[in-house]
């Protein structure tokens, strides 16, 4: 709920942008994690959620993609693929030991030269979107995003519109999250366009 | 796999490296009725010599090329019933794939999952090789038109054009002469059809063999109706 992670789509990509703040109960843990995973060479995922769930959940999916690639000649699958595996096992993990993750999943598909978004929750529900939100930043965003957002958008645009996203969750979300960070996934791959504190440093 | 007497393979190796079993096998592929395959530049098509016992059974019944996914399909030479058991795993696990991506599955992953079938069989207590060769036909993921050939032991290979069973060296020969690398779907049927009845004992109509064809331009597999068959034939003649 308190992982903010939100994502549009552009004309020839999508972009994810996820606050960066590692915190529980009363204390804040880090203030530079990377919650925008990247699953393949042309797709990411922003995850909400416990950290342990975060981590365990993201990289069971992307080394299974990483599988796929190597046991069917370098084959990639297609991002409304992916995100239909990762529904899966969110649904066949949902009855036994749930994975408390909600995901916004985007990619970019070679073959379409367009990028797409999906929306997954821990319940294993699944939609593509043109935009979205999980968690609190959703009752701050989504209204900037409705009004804001129109078809064939550059990415500039797009990555403007994302910045309002941010300005406003500073201003008005209670839970302070300093730092937000930006990835942009279109046919050059993935790759951070800003980040407010750098996941590499220790 | 097989009872708990039989924990031990049936297929073991001889003295000089050979799995007679599989031997056998291929012994069984090579008495089957023939099957054969083009692949074109924009489809491939697989047929086979529908041949049966008397002309009291019903053709129509016999279904030799099947649909394993909307855009794949099978054909065999050799034992039939071995045949269904194949085809049966092969749309179950092609079912699998799209349950869990929601999408179809690429003819490549349906060909070494079957050959991974196969050959588990050659390595498992208490059970036999597969006695059929399979012709897939389909389109790969990126859309290329694909023709495999699944052998009992596993091993799979892609071609351009082949052919099993009864008659395959003389088919192939036939083939070879006739291919070229930027054949149309239409002539890739054309010559399938004339190699077909290079080797057909008595006369071939459209009862008597079945075709299968899956074109680039919508990507599904389909059987050939007779009326369809019988059209071609008649432009052969």
């Amino acid at each position: 709920m308190a992982d903010s992670v939100f994502g549009i789509e552009f004309d020839g990509g999508v972009i994810i942008a996820a606050d960066q703040t590692n915190a529980r109960s009363i204390l804040t843990y880090q203030s530079n994690l990377d919650k925008v995973v990247q699953l393949s060479s042309h797709s990411a995922m922003g995850v909400a959620g416990p950290n342990s769930d975060l981590v365990n959940f993201s990289e069971y999916i992307s080394k299974n993609f990483a599988l796929y690639q190597l046991s069917n000649d370098g084959i990639q699958l297609s991002t409304a693929a992916q995100a239909n595996f990762c529904r899966n096992e969110l649904a066949a993990a949902l009855r036994k030991g749930p994975y408390q993750v909600n995901i916004l999943l985007g990619g970019y598909d070679k073959k379409t030269s367009s990028g797409s978004l999906y929306w997954m929750d821990y319940l294993a529900a699944l939609t593509k979107l043109k935009y979205g939100a999980q968690g609190y930043a959703s009752n701050f965003c989504l209204s900037i995003m409705d009004r804001d957002y129109k078809e064939g958008l550059t990415q500039d645009e797009a990555v403007q519109i994302v910045e309002k996203c941010i300005q406003e969750l500073k201003v008005r979300f209670l839970l302070n999250q300093s730092n937000f960070l930006i990835k942009v996934i279109d046919k050059d791959g993935v790759r951070v366009v800003k980040f407010g504190a750098d996941p590499a440093d220790n | 796999m097989g009872d708990s007497a039989y924990s031990f393979s049936l297929t073991t190796f001889n003295r000089t490296g050979k799995l007679l079993q599989i031997e056998y096998a291929l012994n069984a592929v090579a008495n089957g009725r023939t099957s054969l395959g083009i692949c074109a530049k924009d489809g491939v098509v697989i047929a086979t010599d529908k041949k049966l016992a008397s002309t009291l059974v019903d053709t129509e019944q016999v279904r030799k090329v099947e649909n394993i996914t909307d855009g794949a399909g099978f054909v065999y030479s050799g034992v039939g019933p071995d045949y269904r058991v194949l085809v049966r795993k092969a749309r179950k696990s092609s079912q699998s794939y799209y349950l869990t991506y929601r999408e179809p599955q690429p003819v490549s992953q349906l060909v070494k999952g079957t050959a991974s079938v196969m050959q588990e069989y050659t390595q498992s207590g208490g059970v036999r090789p597969f006695g059929v060769s399979l012709l897939v036909a389909g389109t790969d993921a990126d859309g290329t038109p694909r023709l495999y050939q699944v052998d009992p032991s596993g091993a799979y290979f892609g071609w351009k054009a082949t052919a099993i069973g009864k008659n395959y060296v003389n088919a192939k020969n036939f083939l070879e002469r006739r291919y070229q690398e930027d054949m149309e779907l239409e002539d890739a049927i054309h010559t399938a059809l004339l190699t077909l009845r290079e080797g057909f004992e008595g006369e071939m109509t459209s009862q008597n063999i079945e075709v299968g064809v899956v074109s680039t331009t919508d990507g599904v597999f389909r059987r050939l109706t007779p009326e369809q068959i019988q059209d071609y034939l008649d432009e052969a003649s």
